[in-house]
């Protein structure tokens, strides 16, 4: 038995249970007057009605303006879309088990690698033809440079980006003014800095690995690609032995011994880390975008820093690309195709209405006064994003392993080692190197 | 009528039979009735143990395929026959999370039932606003456990918060309740004797209301200390209830997923990675979910044994 047909057992007996439970539940449903009829992806007029899903990705009024947007498409052949929240608790089993189900969304957003994940077991339909639509209407030409290039796989386009979720160097400017140090442009003035700001009583290297809270493994990684080094080499193999990264951890290591890393930042939350941003603790660390919104300090003082150089001259960052990925199963592939083009066209709107907690992917929309008369924003775009690398780095395209790198218990428990000075670099890297191997689909 | 005609009157009675009758005849009635009994109970009880084993069993049956394949949330995957359980059963990861289950599970059994038991008996007593304080100490187990997750992290977690600056400001020291390993053990496991002891305490309310306190006076009257009172009529006399409620938090801690993820998330460094918390990873993180589904499995056999264990000195208690 191969793996397509074993794949088609295990859908025919979910299939089945999820037939069984609807034929059980019609007459139930008939009885509460009115009901609706609904299928996989969506459902009603000729065109149907496109199942669009998303995530709280900011506040309820983003969700609100979000609905809004998918609630106003009107395609060709009276094609309409629905709109549903998902909340990130379990969201990959809720995926899974509406997608196992026919019940799944024809469009959605979602994790950041969740796209290639479903691609790998047959449910993912390419988005070439969108890239095409979005060519011919001129918005191809809109993105960001080198935003679209990690969705193309061997057989077309995953998914299309639609946000950044960018992990920069933040500082609070009093703090550095109160230390009398510079702000860092490499490792050595980072370690100066820190040493510096320790004896204003302040954390030169702010992060958290505590519930939920995925800044350590992202502060970590950063620093592997920052100094050359990443998770994978040029050819995608797992490469985490490589010198720059033990060199990157030893540095880590370094600020730690060093007191640089608060010593209990292994168990911060992100609100954790926030509240140590607002409370003048924090004086330097790696942070996404929105930072002075999210902390609840619009004083001016926290202001983005400039990306340093590693010891080899290598200057870069940590993004995650967020996408919105179409589904095979659909009432119409055309109308997900349309739904998706004209959802990619409003967008502007929700930073126009200062809704977003993360880049936009258009060159457009980072000129909109709204986004644009922030200078943190302005630097990000500027200095930032044409260094930034996503997870995959060295490598260059996005794959489904790396849904298991990002939040998984390998670099969870790999991060915690580092920041708590546990184990030597090599040690905690070979221990990651382990564990990681242990979960990769081969 | 001696001792021995009570009894045997007793067990009469509880047959059903009259005073002077053999109960033959009756018992003949009683056969056939009982016949006709058995076949509507089945049939009474028939649509219920369907929809048992649709509820559990469909679950139970799906899961064991997941724990004997290398499939994901999607695909079933190919057959490995013991393989998942072989992986989980060499992992230092599981023994070390097992290991904590276990210290999480004993504190929070015999913690939460001591200080339930304490408050229990404290409350008997004729105190001044007895019930509001029964309704304040319900508060722990009443309120939803993210908020007092949430309010427990804010007292604990930063160097800054009120718990570590109170130590501080007596000269203790700033300790890390939630970075340090050892720490965040034991704050962990008090956190769910916190969340847990109004359960036993109205688990043990409830038993010692039924105990009769001229059983107590009669005691008293031949002498027997407050401790002996305790001891040899007290405890006995609420064992079932004890060992009910045992079970019951047995099953609690080890199934408890909300109280270490919130707090914690298994860390720092896997110190209070428990059993559910280690399966949650492995399906939902690694989305390893063969060796996930086999960790709950081996989880789900522990508690079986466990809870016949405790059964059996419930109907031992019972007998006595």
């Amino acid at each position: 038995m191969n793996a397509s047909s074993e794949q088609r057992r295990s859908f025919n007996r979910r299939g089945f249970l999820g037939l069984t439970a609807a034929a059980a539940a019609a007459p139930l449903l008939a009885a509460c007057g009115g009901g609706s009829a609904s299928q996989g992806g969506g459902g009603g007029g000729a065109g149907g009605t496109v199942k669009f899903w998303d995530m709280p990705w900011a506040t309820p009024a983003y969700n609100d303006a979000a609905k809004g947007i998918a609630e106003g498409f009107s395609g060709a052949n009276g094609a309409k879309a629905s709109y549903q929240i998902i909340q990130w608790n379990n969201f990959y089993q809720t995926f899974s088990s509406a997608i196992a189900s026919k019940t799944g969304p024809a469009v959605s957003t979602g994790g950041g690698f969740q796209a290639f994940q479903f691609e790998q077991q047959g449910q993912i339909a390419y988005a070439d033809k969108v890239i095409e639509k979005l060519k011919a209407n001129g918005q191809f030409d809109d993105f960001l440079p080198g935003v679209l290039d990690p969705f193309k796989s061997d057989k077309g386009y995953v998914a299309v980006p639609w946000q950044l979720d960018m992990r920069v160097f933040w500082y609070r400017k009093s703090l550095f003014e109160k230390a009398n140090v510079a702000l860092p442009t490499d490792w050595p003035s980072l370690l100066e800095a820190g040493k510096a700001l320790k004896k204003v009583g302040a954390f030169g290297f702010t992060t958290g690995a505590g519930a939920g809270n995925n800044y350590a493994n992202h502060s970590m990684i950063m620093m592997m690609v920052n100094n050359g080094g990443g998770v994978w080499n040029k050819d995608g193999e797992l490469d985490l032995m490589n010198d720059r990264n033990v060199e990157a951890m030893e540095f880590v290591l370094e600020l730690v011994s060093n007191g640089i890393v608060d010593p209990a930042a292994v168990s911060y939350t992100t609100d954790n880390m926030s509240a140590q941003w607002k409370d003048g603790k924090a004086g330097y660390g790696l942070f996404q975008v929105n930072v002075p919104q999210r902390v609840g300090d619009t004083s001016g003082d926290l202001l983005v820093a400039d990306p340093i150089k590693g010891p080899h001259g290598d200057k870069a960052t940590i993004v995650f690309p967020n996408n919105i990925m179409m589904y095979t199963n659909t009432p119409s592939q055309e109308a997900s195709e349309e739904f998706l083009v004209y959802y990619l066209g409003q967008l502007k709107q929700l930073w126009q209405k200062k809704l977003m907690s993360a880049l936009p992917v258009f060159k457009s929309i980072t000129e909109i006064p709204e986004f644009a008369n922030d200078p943190n924003n302005v630097k990000i775009v500027k200095d930032w994003q044409p260094i930034a690398k996503t997870f995959a780095a060295q490598g260059s395209r996005l794959n489904a392993n790396l849904a298991a790198l990002d939040g998984g218990q390998a670099l969870n428990q790999f991060s915690q080692t580092i920041i708590t000075g546990k184990a030597d670099a090599k040690t905690a890297l070979q221990t990651f190197q382990s564990g990681l191997e242990s979960v990769l689909k081969k | 009528m001696s001792s021995t005609t009570t009894e045997s009157g007793f067990a009469r009675a509880r047959r059903g039979v009259a005073p002077g009758g053999s109960g033959t005849a009756h018992g003949n009635r009683k056969s056939k009735l009982s016949a006709q009994a058995t076949r509507t109970f089945f049939w009474l009880l028939l649509p219920s143990v369907v929809l048992l084993v649709l509820i559990h069993g469909y679950p139970l049956i799906y899961a064991a395929i997941q724990a004997t394949h290398d499939g994901d949330l999607l695909q079933t995957g190919n057959f490995v026959g013991g393989q998942n359980f072989a992986t989980v059963l060499t992992s230092p990861a599981f023994w070390k999370a097992a290991q904590f289950t276990l210290w999480f599970t004993i504190v929070g059994v015999f913690g939460s039932w001591l200080v339930g038991l304490g408050l229990a008996l404290l409350l008997r007593t004729r105190i001044p606003a007895g019930g509001t304080f029964k309704v304040l100490l319900l508060l722990p187990w009443v309120v939803p456990i993210v908020v007092s997750s949430t309010a427990w992290n804010w007292l604990v977690a930063t160097p800054d918060s009120l718990i570590p600056s109170l130590f501080r400001n007596l000269g203790m020291g700033t300790p890390l309740f939630l970075a340090d390993p050892s720490l965040a053990s034991i704050t962990v496991m008090v956190f769910k004797v916190w969340v847990s002891f109004p359960f036993m305490m109205m688990m043990i309310s409830a038993a010692l209301a039924s105990v009769d306190t001229t059983v107590y006076e009669a005691a008293s009257m031949d002498g027997a200390s407050r401790w002996q009172q305790f001891t040899q009529i007290t405890l006995p006399l609420i064992a079932r209830s004890t060992y009910i409620s045992w079970i019951l938090m047995t099953i609690f801690c080890v199934n408890d997923f909300p109280t270490i993820y919130l707090l914690t998330g298994g860390g720092p460094v896997n110190a209070t990675t428990s059993l559910v918390v280690l399966a949650y990873r492995t399906v939902f993180q690694d989305f390893a979910t063969g060796p996930g589904v086999a960790i709950a499995f081996l989880m789900t056999m522990t508690l079986v044994v466990i809870s016949v264990i405790l059964y059996r000195q419930i109907r031992k208690s019972s007998v006595e």
